[in-house]
């Protein structure tokens, strides 16, 4: 072999180390195969529980500057301010471009700083005092001080997005108690703060001047202290942004970032038109939430794919404030006559999704055996007995004779995935001869305030309700709101008054679930944490206020020569979370020949 | 009978290049096979397809009003499903290609795609059939009544016709769709007739201006027959057959929009099959396999090809019968 050989194949194995390395850590049950194509570049496909990453791998030493990458996104952005603009995964890809966050996730979901450069609380987690990195310029040459981030926060208490978050975390306070040094001051203790610092709301940081002297231009014009700096923003077909020549940010070799001269982004809504595009060299990136694109860019030739599989969750859940699901006989009956495989692979997501039996996927390291042992399996006459149950019962809750059928209202989006999953659902629980089941579907917006209700009691007019649960936040940003008393009735009951949560869309309280939730916050001890989650999460196995489909999986695919998306760095060097959710980072995305 | 009425009656069933009918004599009437053969071939294949079509609606119907007995699958089993009378899920599979089992495979649940496009036309057929029975009897009405009263009538019951016209059908349509909680085919039917009125009413009354100035007609008021008399047996009556072929057209238009409906999400209720629905839930298989999407677009546009081809065809034969009024 002569030297450039070795050099390669040195390169190879440092690289292919650094993407195992990405994946959560090597083990001996990883599967992965390399193949080497004409060219000298390799492409390797690792697989680690659900996380499968197909990824051209090329030599290091090849200048990694310059070219553009042009993403299509499955939607356009509705705006990019991120205290007023509610920021989903094609608005998270644009905005994470131009903004960056005060913390990130390491590839072990813990939240390290990013903007900020150190971070430090009180004993009881009620002030959190984060130092600022020094020498950061936003993209209109303003310095990034402690003031801005106060001056932010007079912006944000008034913002659509995250006034919500700043209640969720009770922030009472901001000040600046130093050039760099910023003292967050909490109404409640709170040992995951960093984790609503990390996502767009009160997390990105944006130039306070700029939005205060243009709100609504700030949103085609949003100028931050990231990557890359908008250069023209044509809504509902391009948005333009060139490198930051003034970005702070380093690889781990010390070279200046970001790789790409310039990146584009374009909204193609429809799945496969966007698959098309990338196949097609149109576009030589894309991102996907749904597993029926998964599927096809799997049978597709040329690109390379970064699957993620994270804690979001589809499903559904009950109204359980409603008869009748608010007998449990009913909803575990229900659920123990749904068929999850089949309802999996009715949405497109055989052999991508993993079943869901609790908020954490198996990757997760809040994942708990006991609770995937304790989730009822399918078990159609166990089912049908607890409904039969319910059905003799002369005081059954829903008023109606012994004997007569329970009434049912099945609802979803009209999505054809959902449409197909819930008329499996449909069918499995008609075929007990003791359901009359109504399928109805409405727009994403009405069947969201369907759930939501309106106050003061927030209860809706929902019944079984097709819903997604969890994300990769710190479980406490998803699990508090989702259990807190869902109406001023409920929290005098249980003694809570002044606590109330919209977000509890299942209108299930459960005083022993919602006190450990609270209690996990009042500890940073991983175990502690550990502990009280999983037992929430054996409580909603008991009381299944929910049922579970499959864990959502979702895809960057790019042409084979895109590098970079898995296995970006944070500031310190360990590597990044990836690509959670299909939102990519783009600093150290680059172009190979 | 009267002079007008006899002269009505005579012409209006007056074919050009024929001898006009005496009058008081009865005008010799087509069997549907005499008529059927001076069609052209393209406008044979046309009411073939349609009559096989309201023959399959019919059979669907036939065979859920007698529990799925006759020969056709059940368009609701997934036959991957679970069989509580046997306690084991089925062996089918789903986008299943076409087979002596499944003549036009399977959808993305198992489900036979054949059995559910010939219940689906069952749909089809009575959104058209509702719709336009609705649109032919009130906007029909209306048109034949403006056109022969005039005066402030019209003004009023126009300008309401405009103002529905001039909103958007498709947005008026959702809007009036999306304020029923349960959504049958009768309710989707009768919203769909309701926004087919102003087309009807606009076409009856463009005939009846023209046929209210007529000899016959003016010769019923001059010798002082009721107007009432007048507007239900000399105007109705002449605008009635170009309301019938304007409804072949217009039927087809309707199936198109229950599709559109369906599509969206918004016409029956799951599990009833109809064409739009099997294509909405079909597309995002299309990478996997192009068929069901092709068999119940194919179902729609033959259909609708047929009634246009066929209801042109009767507006043309109606056209030279006006002609020679």
């Amino acid at each position: 072999m002569n030297k450039r050989g070795v050099a390669r194949l040195i390169a190879l194995l440092l690289a292919f180390a650094m993407i195992a390395a990405a994946c959560g850590g090597g083990s001996s049950e990883e599967g992965s195969d390399t193949t080497t194509d004409a060219g000298g570049s390799e492409e390797t496909t690792t697989t680690e529980g659900n996380t499968e990453v197909t990824e051209a791998v090329v030599d290091e030493t090849v200048d990694k500057y310059g070219g553009t990458l042009t993403m299509a996104l499955e939607a356009e952005a509705t705006g990019l301010r991120p205290w007023e603009d509610t920021c989903s995964a094609p608005c998270y890809n644009m905005a994470i471009s131009v903004f960056d966050k005060l913390f990130e996730q390491d590839v072990d979901g813990l939240y390290q700083p990013y903007l900020a450069d150190s971070v430090s609380s009180n004993e009881d987690f009620t002030s959190w005092v984060i130092t600022l990195r020094p020498d950061v310029v936003f993209h209109n040459g303003e310095p990034l001080t402690a003031q801005t981030i106060v001056d932010m926060w007079a912006i944000q208490q008034t913002g659509a997005t995250s006034a919500g978050v700043l209640g969720s975390a009770k922030v009472e306070n901001v000040e600046a108690t130093g050039d760099l040094e910023v003292t967050y001051t909490l109404g409640q203790p709170h040992s995951a703060f960093p984790s609503f610092l990390s996502r767009a709301p009160i997390g990105m940081v944006f130039e306070p001047g700029a939005a205060a002297a243009d709100p609504d231009g700030f949103s085609t014009a949003p100028v931050g202290t990231g990557p890359f700096v908008i250069q023209s923003r044509d809504l509902d077909n391009e948005t333009v942004m060139v490198r930051n020549e003034n970005y702070w940010g380093v690889d781990p070799e010390g070279n200046q970032l970001p790789y790409l001269d310039e990146l584009i982004f374009r909204p193609i809504p429809d799945e496969g038109t966007r698959l098309d595009a990338l196949v097609s060299g149109t576009v030589n990136g894309m991102h996907t939430l749904r597993q029926g694109t998964i599927r096809d860019a799997r049978d597709a030739d040329g690109i390379a794919r970064l699957e993620f599989q994270g804690n979001n969750v589809g499903g559904g859940m009950f109204n359980v404030a409603l008869a009748p699901y608010d007998d449990v006989r009913v909803r575990k009956g229900l659920v123990m006559m749904n068929a999850q495989d089949q309802v999996i692979a009715a949405l497109g997501g055989e052999g991508i999704s993993d079943p869901g039996t609790q908020w954490f996927s198996p990757d997760s390291p809040w994942y708990s055996q006991k609770v995937a042992d304790a989730w009822p399996k399918f078990d159609f006459e166990g089912g049908k007995a607890l409904l039969q149950e319910y059905v003799d019962d002369p005081a059954r809750s829903d008023g109606k004779a012994a004997g007569e059928q329970i009434d049912v209202e099945l609802s979803c989006p009209p999505d054809p995935t959902l449409i197909a999953a819930m008329q499996v659902i449909e069918q499995a629980w008609t075929a007990s001869g003791l359901v009359n089941v109504n399928l109805t579907n409405f727009d994403q917006q009405t069947h969201i305030n369907n759930a939501l209700g309106a106050p003061p009691d927030f209860i809706g007019t929902h019944g079984a309700h097709c819903w997604r649960f969890s994300s990769d936040s710190d479980p406490s940003v998803d699990l508090n709101p989702a259990l807190a008393p869902y109406s001023p009735a409920v929290a005098e009951a249980a003694g809570l008054d002044g606590i109330v949560s919209p977000l509890n869309f299942a209108n299930w309280f459960d005083p022993e679930a919602f006190g450990a939730a609270v209690a996990a916050i009042r500890t940073d001890d991983f175990n502690e944490r550990f502990a009280l989650y999983e037992s929430i999460m054996l409580r909603i196995a008991e009381e299944v206020p929910i049922w579970y489909s499959g864990h959502t999986a979702t895809m960057i695919a790019t042409a084979d020569n895109v590098n970079g998306f898995n296995g970006w760095h944070l500031p310190s060097g360990d590597l990044g979370i990836g690509f959670p959710a299909a939102e990519g980072r783009y600093h150290e995305v680059w172009i190979g020949e | 009978m009267s002079i007008a009425e006899s002269a009505a009656e005579t012409t209006k069933a007056s074919p050009i290049g024929k001898a006009v009918t005496a009058v008081g004599s009865k005008p010799k009437r087509k069997s549907p096979l005499e008529v059927f053969k001076e069609m052209p071939l393209l406008i044979k294949l046309s009411s073939a397809w349609l009559l096989f079509m309201v023959g399959g609606a019919l059979y669907a119907k036939l065979d859920s009003a007698l529990g799925g007995s006759l020969p056709l699958q059940d368009p609701f089993l997934q036959t991957n499903g679970f069989n509580p009378a046997t306690g084991e899920f089925g062996t089918g599979e789903p986008i299943e290609p076409s087979s002596a089992a499944h003549w036009f495979g399977t959808d993305s649940i198992a489900r036979d795609s054949f059995a559910r496009i010939i219940h689906g036309s069952w749909v089809s057929l009575t959104v058209a059939t509702v719709s336009v029975t609705f649109g032919i009897v009130i906007g029909g009405f209306l048109g034949s009544l403006v056109g022969f009263v005039r005066g402030r009538t019209e003004t009023v019951i126009m300008a309401l016709i405009d103002v529905i016209l001039a909103f958007p059908a498709l947005v008026l349509l959702l809007a009036m769709v999306s304020i029923f909680a349960v959504r049958n085919l009768y309710i989707i039917s009768l919203v769909i007739g309701f926004l087919s009125i102003p087309p009807y009413t606009r076409v009856a009354r463009a005939n009846s201006l023209a046929i209210s100035n007529r000899e016959f007609v003016l010769a019923a008021k001059a010798i002082g027959t009721k107007p009432s008399k007048i507007l239900f047996r000399e105007i109705i009556p002449n605008i009635l057959p170009t309301l019938l072929s304007f409804a072949l057209v217009g039927a087809a238009t309707v199936i198109v929009v229950e599709g559109t409906l369906s599509f969206l999400g918004l016409s029956v209720q799951l599990p009833t099959p109809s064409w739009g629905n099997m294509l909405n839930e079909s597309r995002r298989d299309i990478k996997q396999t192009i068929m069901p999407v092709v068999w119940p677009s194919l179902f729609l546009t033959l259909t609708v090809l047929s009634l246009n081809q066929v209801g042109d065809w009767f507006q043309k034969r109606g056209a030279v019968r006006g002609s020679a009024l």
